[in-house]
């Protein structure tokens, strides 16, 4: 008995502690916004150098990384497409098959994956660190909104970095999956290409991008607010490091599902 | 807001006054550099001066820079004891050559030639 | 001069959770004046300089600086009051992705549209008051405890604050650099006739400095008072915090053996 209530008193707890959390990340996100529009109204506007460099350290040192493994999940593909479809010999129709899932599934996937793990764990240490140092009391003290000189910046960088990581990583997966399919079904290069393009259209790239707008969105709140939450020293900003990147990547996955049930039904 | 300048025996005689402070300290700096721009000797009257901030007196360290830099005259005259104690603080009173008025200036050269 | 107080805080209340942390503090500073809070570990003395600094809200009561209630600003005009005033925290807490001159001039660049030269030149004026003239390009993880603090109370006074509050100034200072901040403050409040509160558990500091002080223990203001008023107080839990000696608490035998074995099992 005391262990069924103990058990939907845990239950409960969770629950209550998970609401409080998306509840917490909305309201990040409200608040960037707002400092973003209302900001420079304000005398606190969100500062552009600032956000040339949060691009810099989530965008373009992402790009070899996302580009690699987008490459390498393009060959695998073609591999497995062609595997399974010469069993009923009809190996040719590899191409529709790599363009659709890499363009309305795996480049954004993979380009969110590389995001959250470089840069949710990197943002979640920096404000944590900050946190624990009182840099950031030190900010607010001076009048300087730490939402506004830490969150917003890394938002806005994530949402213009997202979908460009994202249409890269697209091209590199097509480009490994063409390369392995020409050498296989000696398909030229250009003739994969023209056949991904006549297969594809303006909707399945937007697919994409769009669900790269929410994972980059995700990244950052989530980051962002471990970063802020932590406390307890040293061992308190492990745990929200690791913590920062395990439920970006679950929450990817999980809205990544939901997002592809409705936007296919 | 302009601050008023005279120009008595070859020199530019900057008069500040009020609070020279944040917002004001920007039109103070641009009419000393402006007369140092003309190649003429400066000297900064701070009589009317009733605040002086470190945005002030950095306009004043860099009048003082541009000056040396030009081989022109600059000095203060007319330094009220609160703006004394801001130069103090940094130890910019034994930088700056503060005279009590322009005629103490001239005195103050003449006696070197 | 003494018209209305810098700082007036009434009644204030203050919780952790259900843990009374400060209990209806009453406390005036008036302009240009050096009061130093003191009390031990504990006292509630960090908990109230998060209040002044409107980083933490009051259960109950009012804090007003400068004449207004900083709980009822919007934060537009406390954002603008807290351009006139500079925190000096215990750890520095200077940015660490910022030189020593970029850490001083920020709240310039953020709040200002001066001239970089004038910025500039008014970053390494402060670092002249504070003798860390030459250290400009160092980070601060290359920086000694008694230069961080300095260079945090650079920046500090960058804005030229008409307030100005210090977190354990000299913990972790030995004693000799904790005189030079000691006199450091003296001179600031004399220059700029700055208002300056202290919070501190060094004796010696505070009685170096303060010309009023509060002494702070269990959540409440044992007393205030001029220097010579604290020294020659007759209550015994301030002379016991002036002489560094613990209290002795009457032991409750039940309540004490309750607290050693609570819990236990086969007990």
């Amino acid at each position: 008995m005391t262990r069924t209530m103990s058990f939907i008193e845990g239950t409960g707890r969770i629950t209550l502690n998970a609401i409080e959390e998306v509840g917490y990340h909305f309201a990040l996100f409200v608040e960037s916004l707002y400092w973003v529009i209302a900001g420079p109204f304000l005398g606190q506007p969100v500062r552009i150098p600032i956000i040339v460099s949060e691009m810099m350290k989530i965008g373009v040192l992402a790009v070899p990384v996302v580009m690699l493994l987008s490459f390498s999940n393009g060959v695998m593909m073609a591999i497995q497409g062609i595997a399974t479809l010469q069993e009923f010999d009809a190996e040719s129709q590899v191409v529709p098959g790599i363009a659709y899932s890499v363009t309305r599934e795996f480049g954004v996937l993979i380009a969110a994956i590389v995001v959250a793990g470089r840069s949710g764990s990197a943002i979640a240490a920096r404000i944590g660190s900050m946190q624990m140092s009182q840099e950031v009391d030190a900010l607010r003290v001076m009048g300087i909104e730490p939402v506004r000189h830490l969150v917003a910046p890394i938002l806005l960088a994530m949402l213009l970095m997202m979908p460009i990581l994202t249409l890269l990583a697209d091209s590199a997966a097509l480009i490994g999956g063409g390369l392995y399919t020409g050498i296989v079904l000696k398909l030229s290069l250009s003739t994969f290409i023209d056949r991904v393009f006549e297969t594809i259209a303006l909707y399945d790239l937007m697919q994409g991008v769009v669900k790269s707008l929410v994972f980059g969105l995700l990244i950052a709140l989530i980051a962002c607010s471990n970063g802020f939450s932590v406390h307890g020293g040293s061992e308190g900003l492990g745990r929200a490091t690791t913590r920062s990147v395990v439920l970006s990547i679950a929450a990817i996955v999980v809205a990544d599902m939901i997002f592809t049930y409705f936007l296919n039904r | 807001m302009e601050y008023e300048i005279e120009e008595i025996k070859g020199y530019a005689i900057v008069h500040l006054k009020g609070d020279v402070d944040l917002s004001r300290s920007p039109f103070a700096r641009k009419a000393i550099l402006d007369c140092l721009q003309e190649r003429k000797d400066v000297l900064v009257d701070l009589t009317a001066v009733t605040y002086i901030d470190s945005s002030g007196v950095a306009s004043l360290v860099e009048g003082f820079q541009v000056s040396r830099r030009m081989s022109l005259d600059f000095a203060l005259i007319g330094v009220s004891d609160a703006a004394m104690s801001v130069l103090q603080l940094a130890r910019l009173d034994q930088v700056f050559p503060i005279f009590a008025s322009l005629d103490a200036r001239i005195a103050h050269t003449e006696r070197r030639t | 001069m003494n018209s209305q107080p810098i700082i007036e805080i009434r009644e204030l209340d203050a919780y952790y959770g259900d843990r009374k942390i400060l209990d209806q503090i009453d406390l005036q500073v008036n302009e240009g004046e050096i009061m130093v809070v003191m009390g031990g570990s504990g006292s509630g003395k960090s908990t109230l300089l998060r209040h002044l600094l409107s980083l933490n809200r009051p259960s109950a009561g009012t804090i007003r600086l400068f004449g207004q209630d900083i709980n009822g600003l919007p934060s537009r005009k406390l954002h603008e009051m807290r351009q006139r005033i500079g925190v000096s925290f215990q750890g520095g807490a200077l940015f660490n992705s910022l030189n020593v001159e970029e850490n001083v001039a920020f709240p310039l660049r953020e709040h200002t549209k001066l001239d970089d030269n004038t910025i500039r030149i008014m970053a390494r004026m402060k670092l002249e008051v504070v003798n860390l003239a030459g250290f400009e390009k160092l980070m601060p993880s290359q920086l000694s405890g008694g230069m961080i603090k300095r260079a945090a109370l650079a920046r500090a006074i960058v804005m030229d604050p008409k307030l100005l509050f210090f977190d354990e100034p000299s913990a972790g200072l030995d004693p000799v650099v904790s005189a030079d901040l000691d006199e450091l403050i003296l001179r600031l409040r004399d220059a700029m006739g700055v208002t300056i509160v202290v919070v501190t558990h060094e004796l010696e500091s505070a009685f170096r400095i303060a010309d009023r002080i509060t002494v702070l223990d269990r959540g409440k203001i044992l007393i205030t008072g001029t220097t010579r008023e604290v020294k020659e107080s007759d209550n015994s839990r301030v002379q016991n915090l002036l002489n560094r000696r613990t209290e002795d608490v009457p032991v409750n035998a039940d309540e004490y053996l309750q607290r050693l074995t609570d819990d236990l099992t086969g007990l």
